[in-house]
């Protein structure tokens, strides 16, 4: 291992963990969002699909800095709380994530056969049984390896916390090159460390899908 | 904590506003460009017969895509100082790199697609693989694709952002300027968004004018990428 | 295309009014951020992790610094531990604002423009700016900047007085101390300006680069508050005063600048 990457190790390491943790949360937060918000669009409950839609248009066309700079600068001074770069993080992330989870649960959803659904409702089910016994089971399989790509995707941006001053792997790899000048090496190593995370959750996704795929 | 809201200052700085708009769409664009091409490249040799030909396009495209775009410009602007590119270049290389990994899997899924029957016929009228995939396979390949290119230029200008980082001047660069000198930070960062919102919905919109992309299945509006 | 635009954009102007409609109405209520202090048990003080020597990450990776320091001992002063958060100069007023961080003491210089929003303590350090170039540049002064690239943080006073100090320069701002200072080291600049005990900071290891001896601006350096905060203010205020008078501050100073301080701290009867 390099001598810079020894040196500072433990500096380094930590920086790792918030990675992971910084994913986890959004990950399990965004996911559930993501859900509830997907199936809001898909059932179309009155009042709250167009807030949902509201929501889901304006995150998926705005980048992941800015929404970042609205979660640590804009909402805290909007309505006067206290936040850590952290906690806005993961706000970002999750509120970031959510609206693409959104969309993914509500095309699975949309993609179950409906005589799967009428067949449901034949033998007495009510409505929501069905949605929750047979419709979403199914699309969640269904939407399985769109899942795993949007988790991927979000470990990759939690880079982007870097910059409103979280110290994860990449903020943590920075400030240890600011002082060090060994910009090869760092980034080189925090590269490899991307890669490795990220190739094993694919894997893991595609492991899961196997099992799990619905056979149509 | 009391808000009071002002949007003069914003209105004051629009000039600003309309320069990083500019250099957000250059980003863009040109990296679009060079996704478009490097992801065709990629893409047909990961569909070549060479095994060769399609491990090395195996190894960049899982290479590419699973480094975080950030730490892609990083590497232009500060691992290869010595070449000294300016950061405008580094951005356009760290973004055509990491979305062209992406263009060549959908190029992949793209050629898998157009009928098998085409490349057996091309080659039998006496066309050599490169004239068949030139003249045969890309056109349709590209229609085929249009939709998710719609959906990879918006996510190039929304990935552009990651550029003020490494002090391109684009929209959210002088929105970090507009702030520092003005303070107006809820206003500057809604301005933005919305902002983007329009150039992401108009960018995707645009691709549709390649001619017969328009009976293919529309995909969403925005990528998975 | 108007019509896929129509959807975006009213999904925007209801996301505007929702937040207009919900956020607080404005009331003329003076902050009392040191009775929140105390109440939380904690003092939070945004301070620079890119600026040598008044805020930075050591041979460990803790932070340390002459800001740092001075916050210690406005710390110990109201009788809480403190707590540093990361700021850098255009984010260090925003995060005050924000409410994210009780203060700033980030190397910011106290100006009339900043104090329409925020507001600051006495003077705690005077510098002043200057020049910091390669040894073997031909700059010897701010006459020889005409069409050379001098690199700045963004959102300091340092963008404006050079700006008006050497007009054709051209100048490129950079969000944080060290990008500034990296793209001088890549040769991607021919200059970097900044608080001449900054770029002592950054000149210590790095003997091929020499410091211009030109000065010009002062500087005075005021730690933030947020507008209107009076108590954290005045509590800053006597921390600094009792500092100056027991030698404290002048100790801190010898070991940050390893020099006597030329301008004290303003002390009052």
């Amino acid at each position: 291992m390099p001598d810079v990457i020894l040196k500072n190790l433990p500096f380094l390491l930590q920086g790792l963990w918030l990675t992971l943790t910084l994913s986890v949360w959004s990950i399990a937060l965004g996911t559930a969002l993501g859900l509830v918000v997907g199936t809001v669009r898909f059932v179309r409950l009155p009042v709250l699909n167009a807030a949902a839609l509201v929501y889901v248009e304006f995150i998926r066309g705005t980048p992941l800095l800015v929404v970042l700079f609205i979660t640590y600068f804009a909402l805290p001074a909007l309505f006067g709380y206290h936040t850590t770069a952290y906690r806005a993080a993961v706000l970002g992330f999750v509120l970031f994530i959510g609206a693409y989870l959104a969309e993914d649960f509500r095309s699975g959803l949309r993609a179950v056969r409906p005589t799967l659904i009428q067949a449901g409702l034949a033998t007495g089910l009510t409505r929501w049984q069905v949605l929750r016994f047979i419709i979403l089971p199914q699309a969640i399989r269904r939407v399985l390896p769109s899942l795993f790509n949007q988790y991927v995707r979000l470990i990759k941006f939690t880079s982007v916390a870097s910059v409103i001053g979280v110290t994860e792997l990449t903020g943590a790899g920075l400030l240890v090159n600011a002082r060090e000048f060994q910009p090869v090496t760092i980034l080189a190593s925090i590269a490899v460390v991307y890669l490795v995370v990220c190739m094993l959750l694919s894997l893991a996704g595609r492991a899961l899908y196997a099992r799990f795929a619905v056979r149509t | 904590m009391t808000y009071q809201f002002d949007w003069t200052p914003i209105w004051e700085a629009r000039g600003l506003i309309a320069e990083g708009l500019l250099v957000t769409v250059a980003v863009s664009a040109v990296s679009l460009a060079f996704s478009v091409v490097i992801g065709f490249i990629v893409g047909g040799a990961a569909s070549a017969g060479s095994r060769t030909m399609r491990g090395l396009a195996l190894l960049f495209t899982e290479t590419m895509r699973n480094i975080p775009l950030l730490i892609h410009m990083y590497i232009w602007y500060m691992a290869f100082a010595f070449l000294r590119l300016p950061a405008f270049s580094c951005a356009v290389l760290g973004l055509s790199l990491y979305s062209g990994a992406y263009v060549a899997e959908v190029v992949r899924t793209g050629i898998g697609a157009v009928g098998r029957g085409q490349i057996q016929a091309a080659l039998a009228s006496g066309l050599t693989r490169l004239q068949a995939m030139r003249l045969i396979i890309y056109p349709q390949a590209l229609r085929i694709i249009a939709p998710s290119l719609a959906s990879l230029f918006s996510q190039l200008i929304k990935d552009s952002s990651l550029a003020s980082v490494i002090a391109v001047a684009e929209l959210t660069y002088q929105a970090g300027a507009i702030d520092g000198q003005t303070f107006r930070t809820f206003e500057v960062y809604i301005t933005i968004s919305l902002i983007y919102l329009v150039l992401v919905t108009a960018a995707s919109q645009l691709v549709l004018l390649i001619p017969g992309s328009r009976s293919e299945a529309a995909a969403g509006r925005f990528a998975d990428a | 295309m108007l019509k896929r635009l129509s959807t975006p954009l009213a999904a925007a102007a209801v996301a505007i009014a929702a937040i207009l409609a919900a956020a607080p109405a404005a009331h003329a209520q003076a902050p009392d951020t040191l009775a929140q202090i105390k109440q939380r048990g904690k003092l939070i003080a945004g301070v620079k992790f890119d600026t040598p020597p008044f805020g930075f990450l050591d041979e460990k990776n803790e932070p340390a610094g002459f800001d740092l320091d001075i916050v210690r001992g406005i710390a110990k002063h109201i009788g809480v531990p403190v707590e540093f958060v990361k700021v850098t100069s255009p984010t260090r007023i925003p995060l005050l604002v924000s409410g994210n961080v009780d203060l700033s003491a980030a190397s910011m210089t106290h100006t009339i423009e900043r104090d329409k929003t925020i507001d600051f303590s006495i003077t705690y350090y005077t510098g002043a700016q200057a020049l910091i170039v390669p040894k073997t540049s031909a700059i010897k002064g701010l006459k020889d900047l005409g069409g050379k690239q001098v690199s700045v943080q963004q959102g300091t006073t340092l963008e404006k007085n050079l700006a008006k100090a050497a007009p054709d320069a051209k100048v490129v701002a950079f969000k944080d101390y060290n990008s500034a200072w990296l793209a001088l080291v890549q040769g991607r600049v021919d200059a970097l300006t900044g608080s001449v005990n900054i770029l002592q900071g950054f000149q210590k290891d790095n003997p091929n680069f020499v410091i211009l001896p030109e000065r010009f601006s002062v500087e005075p350096f005021g730690i933030g508050v947020r507008q209107g905060d009076s108590n954290l203010r005045d509590a800053i205020n006597f921390a600094l005063m009792d500092m100056w008078k027991s030698g404290e501050y002048a100790e801190l100073y010898r070991k940050w600048f390893h020099a006597d301080p030329e301008v004290p701290v303003e002390v009052w009867p």
